[in-house]
């Protein structure tokens, strides 16, 4: 299964890389996080404590976790907001720390904390922007490394033209689906 | 430093917190108002009001390598509303991981958005191992010694309208080295396994 999250509030993205992934034959489930009723995370540590593995906080997040815990893909499509995501995508992202394993390790002489997910879970971000610097662009791509560095998960992030064709979109979805 | 000059915007979802004693001790130099980003509802009259002063200190935790998503709200709603002339814009994150690079990426958000929309980026700092005080005095800091010094110093600049540089910061908090890290690794786990069992869990247990 593939979980896409894509903000759509400024274009139908989310629909046309789930289009673009159909071909693939791969299980596919899309939310867009912009039309989502979801709170932001308020930091109370719940969901590592009192009620580890859940959120007090009853909202859409509920059944977007339950399908992010169970995916071999999930891909973030996000406006490129300030070298970074929008704010729909990272209430998404902050609510998925509930997910995190709270355990810490070392890896390449650094602490990670992993994910409990589908081993070999692959996490991708796709952002879309128009004339983006290099520096903008340098940096929405370091912030996903440093997610997948602290969640200890493989997978790729992409830079589009938000005037970007179909077959952009494609050469992306095949990449997704070949990893 | 009067009140119309500095705006404390104080971007975490808790009210005592790492974040906060970091931005009162800002204001113990500097003096302002302390304005917290309210998690719901319309930010277009915080924005309005951002718009005011001539200098704005933002303080917030890290979350998934950045700031919080209602503080990027507030910068996109800020950017939508425009008319910033030149407001300067500091910026501090604090994270648990004792590496700068897990939050710097906060610092980065500020900047781009600085730059987008008319005000004057005059650096940060990023605090790593921050978590931990959990509203402790930064003298309670494991690397103290050198992060005390610095976070004062990086205050000083604010106080007088001066940029602050990233090695500020960095010079202050050297990666811990690999036994360090180790030994961190196996304190830190043991803790929060004990709190897990304490409240009946089994960290291996499958998501429900």
């Amino acid at each position: 299964m593939i979980v896409i999250i894509s903000d759509d509030s400024r274009g139908d993205w989310g629909r046309l890389l789930e289009e673009a992934l159909l071909p693939t034959g791969r299980q596919l489930v899309r939310f867009a996080a912009d039309n989502l009723d979801i709170n932001p995370c308020t930091g109370c540590s719940s969901c590592s404590g009192k009620t580890y593995g859940r959120c007090v906080m009853q909202d859409d997040m509920q059944q977007v976790v339950q399908k992010i815990a169970g995916c071999q893909a999930l891909v973030l499509l996000s406006p490129v907001v300030f070298g970074g995501v929008s704010h729909h995508i990272k209430k998404v992202m902050d609510r998925v720390a509930l997910l995190g394993d709270p355990r810490y390790r070392m890896k390449d002489g650094e602490l990670v904390k992993g994910m409990r997910v589908v081993p070999g879970m692959r996490y991708y971000m796709i952002g879309v922007g128009d004339k983006l610097s290099e520096a903008e662009q340098k940096a929405f791509l370091s912030l996903h490394a440093e997610n997948r560095k602290i969640m200890d998960v493989q997978g790729q992030a992409f830079i589009l033209d938000s005037r970007f064709d179909k077959s952009a979109l494609e050469q992306v979805a095949k990449e997704i689906s070949h990893e | 430093m009067n009140e119309t000059e500095i705006m404390l915007l104080y971007a975490s979802p808790r009210r005592k917190g790492t974040s906060a004693m970091l931005l009162e001790r800002v204001r113990a130099v500097t003096g302002g108002e302390v304005v917290f980003v309210p998690q719901k509802g319309s930010l277009d009259d915080l924005v309005l009001t951002m718009q005011k002063v001539e200098t704005i200190v933002i303080s917030g935790p890290c979350y998934i390598n950045t700031y919080p998503a209602r503080l990027i709200e507030l910068l996109e709603t800020a950017a939508q509303v425009g008319g910033f002339s030149g407001q300067k814009l500091y910026g501090i994150i604090n994270g648990g991981m004792p590496y700068i690079h897990t939050h710097q990426h906060g610092l980065a958000n500020l900047r781009f958005f600085a730059e987008q929309n008319e005000l004057t980026w005059m650096g940060g700092f990023v605090l790593g191992g921050g978590a931990m005080l959990d509203g402790q005095p930064l003298e309670k800091h494991m690397s103290h010694r050198k992060v005390v010094p610095a976070f004062d110093q990086f205050i000083q600049h604010i106080a007088k309208g001066a940029p602050s540089p990233d090695s500020l910061y960095e010079q202050a908090q050297p990666a811990p080295g690999k036994l360090v890290t180790r030994i961190f690794a196996h304190l830190l786990t043991f803790m929060v396994v004990k709190k897990l069992r304490k409240h009946g869990y089994d960290p291996d247990a499958p998501i429900c």
